[in-house]
């Protein structure tokens, strides 16, 4: 009885718990998304970094960019519209919910350090 | 002689560097005609379709516009607005926007 209790009790902690994490999808879960950002943290969590190719310039900063800019920059990446080879190669690999995820959480980061 | 000389390079190189420069206050002119409506007036946009722009890299910043202009980027509202730009007006929108105080950061 003590043991059905628990259960339950971890049931109801599971399904209070969750909403906290946000809805995955269009909206975006920055939880989720700080989970897959280690592609990203190379180029573009290294201040004043520099591409290497094809062209000389510093990587943009997306820390506080608007959720729906990211998810629009990772889409023509995905799609060729826009050209650059490493964001290509990483745009590519990411679903519909990925993307979403990784801009909710870029687009919170950077409200976050500014508070 | 030598001092001649020197003088005269000294000019050229003053002379190279402010034409180098750039022009923040003909990039805010150019800004309160194109960029505002949508970046608004120092880069940080309202609207979340478009980036912010106020402290964004300065050399980034340079280089989507040259895409833009180029069609290496390609966008139906920023192509048509690059293309009327200078070399000159990249440099200095450049240069005004990366200069405005922003929430972007580049350590995560």
């Amino acid at each position: 009885m003590t043991r059905l209790k628990t259960l339950a009790a971890c049931v109801a902690a599971l399904a209070v718990s969750s909403p906290a994490f946000g809805q995955p999808g269009a909206t975006g879960n920055a939880e989720v998304g700080s989970q897959k950002v280690q592609m990203c943290q190379g180029c573009h969590g290294i201040p004043g970094w520099r591409t290497a190719y094809p062209e000389v310039y510093r990587v943009p900063k997306i820390a506080g960019q608007h959720q729906a800019y990211l998810v629009k920059a990772l889409q023509e990446y995905k799609s060729g519209a826009r050209t650059h080879p490493s964001m290509r190669a990483i745009a590519s690999s990411l679903s519909d919910s990925d993307m979403a995820n990784i801009a909710a959480y870029y687009a919170q980061l950077g409200l976050r350090v500014a508070q | 002689m030598r001092a001649w000389l020197l003088g005269v390079a000294a000019i050229a190189v003053l002379g190279a560097n402010a034409a180098c420069a750039a022009d923040l206050e003909a990039a805010k002119k150019k800004v309160s005609e194109v960029c505002q409506a949508c970046h608004g007036m120092d880069g940080n946009s309202q609207v979340p379709d478009y980036p912010k722009l106020a402290g964004q890299n300065q050399d980034y910043l340079a280089k989507a516009l040259r895409d833009y202009k180029s069609g290496a980027r390609k966008d139906p509202t920023m192509t048509g607005f690059a293309a009327t730009l200078t070399p000159q007006d990249i440099d200095n929108l450049a240069a005004y926007f990366s200069s405005q105080p922003a929430v972007l950061q580049s350590r995560m």
